[in-house]
């Protein structure tokens, strides 16, 4: 393919995916931690995107609508319970959450 | 598609059909018991397709599934797997209040996740089959909703869980873009024909193992194990503990050979310290635990340690002898898990559940034949002989000595010897005097499904220890299909 090199598509995103791990690692929301693993999730999704191109080949595109379709379906369990952890504690702060240690 | 193909597929069909009916069924009529009964036919028709298909040659359907022996022996096991589960569920959800019916959809549509996971040869359909294990695998977990832990477990799961697919994912997309291929034997083509390593391709497989070495638990991926056994219902963790990771573990097995991945040293430098940390961070910290299931949990991740030194022995000996060991290793390791957890979940009742250290103080007082059964995984965990664990750990040993790796099989008997003492431990204080239980003797209720695939279980245990050669007979015809 021409234009954009492959280099450049898999730095990006490399960049993006780091930030939504950073992006787990230091909210303390839930909905914002689902949010960042969304960010981790459509970065490999790039990823697939710019290989694809580089083999002119619809692999990529195929494993991105897989990788869509799980991240829904995770982040729909994900919201139901973060539904639930409202009700039952009154807040989505992941540290309140947290008793069970050791 | 021909028709070969489609027989071939028929018993991720039947399971996948089963869960549709099983839900269907759900929708006109609510009843425990008769969704209880269509689950486990669905999965007896299942493994019935499997022993039809047993002798026939493997099929290629298309570039996604592989069936051939190995991956109808692993379907095989899960299967019964499932079907003990489904056995322990019986028993441990019928007196609990609720809509308890669509645990088995979830149990069918995880088991096809993981049924689809040990066939797959393609990274497409070994995404899928992950994703549809674990989505199953969030909701059973917080299936008791009532109870404090189960949320915490299942929230910390699904983060987790979702982290670690996407590693997964991002390192896929890297091998993906230097080779251009997705299926296995494609980049063990790929592979096979670079001469140097490449940067990209080492970065995507590490980013793959620490994908599933989540997924194993095995060492510094392990925090949410703990959490996740004590806080998911008994039969659940059961189901987590086995079926889940046998089914990943196969499918890395199938990876590395016919991926071709041996050839890259530094993988299997990797995966060492990985395995060296899992026993001696797994043995260590169940010494600590006060709770039966979170002492499972530890004692697991030293197991799967375990089963990694024979898996990493296939950098130096034939990938045959690989498979038969981390196969005997699995069965045994199934056997036992499904037993213990099993004990658990009979023990436990809607109020409580039994997972206390002190719950099992005098036991053998109470209830012998539990306490009998409990003594006899343990000590097969322990890998204490004429029990099938200690013929598992023979063979951890024997392809550890054959590829020389001394160093490794150093940790295993550290953690062997840590094992035994906390086993022998939770035998001890079922073993103290009744007088000083400080629980009331629980109303012992009639779980006749549990108990019988209990007594199965423990024959089973004996059987494989003291005659083992039927079982390897049978996983020496699956070793050499691997390609």
């Amino acid at each position: 393919m021409n234009g954009i090199p492959l280099e450049l598509g898999l730095v990006l995103s490399a960049v993006l995916f780091v930030l939504g791990l950073i992006g787990v690692m230091v909210r303390r929301n839930l909905i914002m931690i689902l949010m960042s693993l969304e960010v981790m999730l459509n970065a490999t999704g790039l990823a697939f995107i710019v290989a694809g191109s580089r083999w002119g080949q619809a692999d990529g595109q195929i494993m991105f609508l897989l990788i869509l379709t799980l991240a829904a379906a995770e982040v729909g369990v994900g919201l139901g319970l973060a539904l639930q952890i409202f009700h039952r504690f009154q807040t989505l702060d992941a540290d309140s959450v947290n008793e069970m240690q050791g | 598609m021909n028709s070969n193909q489609f027989i071939a597929l028929a018993p991720i069909l039947i399971i996948a059909g089963a869960a549709v009916v099983t839900m269907l069924i759900i929708a006109i009529r609510r009843n425990f018991v008769l969704i209880n009964c269509v689950s486990a036919c669905g999965i007896l028709l299942s493994l019935l397709a499997v022993g039809l298909i047993w002798q026939a040659n493997p099929v290629q359907a298309t570039s996604l599934i592989r069936v051939d022996g190995y991956a109808l022996f692993y379907t095989a096991l899960l299967l019964l797997t499932g079907l003990s589960v489904i056995g322990l569920c019986y028993d441990y959800f019928k007196a609990r209040t609720g809509e308890n019916e669509e645990l088995f959809v979830l149990l069918l549509t995880a088991l096809l996740g993981a049924v689809v996971l040990v066939s797959s040869s393609h990274f497409a359909s070994f995404f899928i089959g992950l994703e549809t294990l674990s989505i199953s695998l969030f909701v059973l977990i917080s299936y008791t909703i009532n109870r404090q832990n189960s949320l915490e477990a299942a929230i910390k799961y699904l983060i987790l869980s979702g982290v670690s697919s996407a590693f997964l994912l991002f390192g896929m997309a890297l091998i993906y873009a230097q080779s251009g291929v997705l299926d296995f034997n494609g980049i063990g083509r790929y592979l096979m024909n670079q001469k140097d390593m490449n940067a990209l391709v080492l970065s995507g497989v590490i980013l793959i193992i620490a994908g599933v070495g989540f997924k194993l638990s095995l060492a510094p991926f392990h925090l949410w194990t703990p959490d996740v056994y004590e806080g998911a219902p008994s039969p659940i963790t059961a189901f987590i503990a086995t079926a889940s990771k046998g089914a990943v573990f196969a499918l890395l097995l199938r990876y590395f050979i016919s991926a071709y991945n041996y050839s890259y040293l530094p993988f299997l430098t990797v995966l060492s310290v990985i395995a060296v940390l899992s026993i001696l961070i797994g043995n260590l910290l169940a010494l600590l635990q006060n709770n039966v299931k979170r002492l499972l949990a530890y004692s697991s991740i030293g197991h799967m340690g375990y089963v990694l030194v024979a898996f990493i022995a296939g950098g130096r000996i034939a990938p045959a002898l690989v498979v038969e060991s981390v196969t005997f290793y699995l069965v045994t390791y199934f056997i036992t898990t499904i037993g213990a957890f099993g004990i658990i979940s009979v023990l436990s009742t809607p109020q409580i559940e039994a997972d206390d250290l002190s719950f099992y103080r005098g036991l053998f007082w109470r209830q012998p034949w539990l306490a009998t059964i409990f003594t006899l995984m343990l000590i097969s965990l322990a890998g204490i002989p004429l029990t099938a664990g200690f013929i598992g750990k023979f063979y951890i040993f024997a392809s550890g000595a054959d590829a020389r790796l001394w160093g490794l099989l150093l940790t295993v008997i550290v953690g062997s010897g840590l094992g035994l003492y906390y086993y022998l431990r939770v035998v001890v204080v079922m073993s103290m005097n009744v007088e000083a239980t400080a629980i009331e003797p629980v109303e012992p209720v009639q779980k006749r499904m549990s108990t019988t695939i209990l007594a199965v279980l423990t024959l089973l245990l004996l059987w494989f220890g003291l005659y083992p050669g039927h079982l390897i007979e049978s996983i020496l015809l699956i070793s050499n299909s691997l390609k």
